[in-house]
């Protein structure tokens, strides 16, 4: 008796799962692209923003959520009914699995971003096709490529202990530093992220120092630090508007400013640069709280480009670029 | 946490898969200690998921000295802040700009009088090395002391004062071994 009531179910689920493979009228699809004429994308926008109308504040129809509560008849559902995503994540094969961070449910749903940071419009609509334009070394088509300047030492076979060793360093250092690659539209430098660190060595006699040195820390670099780490990385839009911050309006406020150092970089393409204690209430967050600060506990700091150049020269290009000077002796 | 996908499979294919043909050999007489990655119980620690933890952040209108707006996020509850001195009207910047210059303005000539009569020890380190060249005849013919900018000491740009102390000490009678014959000539 059941199968049979379940009967016409089944059946309908049955054709609506395999709805897809049913054939379907002739001649409705084309899949030839000769005929078809690409769509015109106009330059301008034809509309007008001035034509929209303009909206006033009585147009709007906003219901007074307190009237409609008073007005409800029935309860709503307890707040624990309501979904919470899971707190931990117990693997990709736990049944519960927590929703993506994109998702404003998430426990890690962080919103954003808000805007697009000015310096990095300017990098995307100029500085990159500019470095990649100025850096073109035209090479004449069918010209055999360079070889590798081998850096890895070959054993002499002096020894039979020697076969199939492993080759060795270069001499006086055991680090290889990556290949400085030529520029082209995939490895145009560009800011990877920027490590801010503080050191505090008169926290040892007092402590406070610690708690002024993360708020200023917070307050420039808009993350939270660890509980006693006066050092943090930033990256993506907040690397890029910290940076453009620091150029624009803290460098110039510094006096008898002259650039970065030429030797600066540790010649993988991470350029870095210090403030004195002084200079950091050039920036407007430590600014328009300044008095809220102990002014003499305010310390400096050293700031770290990291970009993804394999090479200071790079790094330096991207700098300059960016709006940094460089003096004295440049050291690639 | 790469894949969260639960049909997706584990990257190392030894540490969890109940059903796959690598653990078969489970029957047999062999039996795979509980500790080794193709023991039956699959375990994993729990990650605890952190909200994150990050400050109050504000759009804030910045106007650049030149009159120019942009928006920033910043933990500044301000909500416009108007530049003094940025790169839009500092010197380093802008190296063709004259009004950003540092340049002396002397139009009554007080300040080529003064120089006239006391020289140029008084100029800062910078200016006085720069200017040498073209001062050093004129000093000659007017008969004001030109061993200032001959000297060695005022290449160095570092003790462009320095003259004034040791012509200083010259007229004390003590200490010989110190003045400079170079100094000795000035006074």
């Amino acid at each position: 008796m059941t199968t049979l009531r379940e009967a016409p179910r089944v059946g309908r689920q049955l054709l609506s799962s395999v709805s897809h493979l049913r054939p379907r009228a002739p001649g409705l699809d084309r899949y030839a692209s000769t005929e078809s004429t690409p769509p015109v994308v106009p330059d301008v926008e034809l509309d007008s923003g001035l034509a929209t109308p303009i909206v006033t504040r009585e147009s709007i129809n906003i219901l007074d959520p307190r009237k409609r509560a008073s007005s409800r008849t029935h309860e709503l559902p307890h707040e624990r009914y309501r979904f919470h995503a899971p707190k931990y994540y117990r693997g990709p094969l736990h049944p519960v699995q927590p929703p993506p961070s994109s998702d404003p449910i998430a426990r890690d749903f962080a919103p954003g971003p808000f805007n697009l940071p000015r310096l990095k419009q300017t990098y995307q609509s100029t500085i990159a096709s500019d470095i990649m334009t100025m850096m073109y070394q035209h090479t004449p088509p069918g010209t055999p490529d360079k070889p590798e300047r081998i850096r890895l030492r070959e054993w002499d076979d002096s020894s039979p202990y020697m076969k199939n060793r492993p080759k060795r360093g270069p001499r006086g250092a055991d680090v290889l530093f990556p290949l400085e690659k030529s520029i082209d539209w995939r490895n145009i430098p560009e800011i990877r992220a920027v490590h801010i660190a503080m050191y505090l060595p008169q926290a040892k006699k007092n402590i406070d120092h610690i708690t002024v040195g993360r708020a200023v820390l917070q307050s420039i670099a808009g993350v939270r630090t660890a509980t006693t780490a006066t050092r943090c990385s930033i990256y993506g839009n907040q690397a890029w508007e910290f940076i453009d911050k620091t150029i624009n309006l803290v460098f110039p406020k510094i006096k008898e400013w002259r650039g970065f150092k030429g030797t600066t970089g540790d010649s993988t393409g991470n350029i870095g640069f210090g403030l004195e204690p002084q200079d950091m209430q050039n920036y407007p967050e430590v600014e328009a709280a300044y008095s809220m600060y102990p002014s003499k506990m305010i310390p400096g700091c050293r700031v770290v480009l990291e970009t993804t150049a394999k090479s200071d020269r790079h790094a330096r290009i991207l700098c300059k670029a960016l709006g940094i000077p460089f003096y004295g002796k440049i050291v690639d | 946490m790469a894949t969260r996908l639960p049909s997706a499979l584990p990257r190392r294919p030894t540490t969890a898969l109940p059903f796959s043909p690598l653990n078969t050999h489970t029957s047999t007489a062999y039996l795979a200690p509980s500790h080794t990655p193709l023991s039956h119980t699959p375990s994993r620690a729990a990650t605890l998921i952190r909200r994150p933890r990050r400050p109050y952040t504000f759009t804030q209108l910045v106007q650049l000295s030149d009159g120019s707006t942009y928006t920033i996020r910043t933990s500044s509850p301000l909500g416009m802040y108007k530049s003094t001195k940025d790169t839009r009207n500092h010197a380093l910047w802008n190296p063709n700009e004259k009004a950003l210059q540092n340049v002396e303005v002397d139009e009554a000539g007080k300040l080529a009088a003064f120089r006239e009569r006391f020289g140029r020890g008084w100029d800062s380190a910078t200016e006085s090395v720069e200017q040498t060249p073209g001062a050093t005849p004129e000093k000659a013919k007017k008969g004001a002391p030109a061993a200032d900018a001959a000297t060695p000491e005022d290449a160095g740009g570092e003790d462009a004062l320095a003259d004034l102390i040791s012509g200083y000490a010259v007229g004390m009678p003590e200490l010989p071994s110190i003045s400079t014959p170079a100094r000795g000539k000035k006074k």
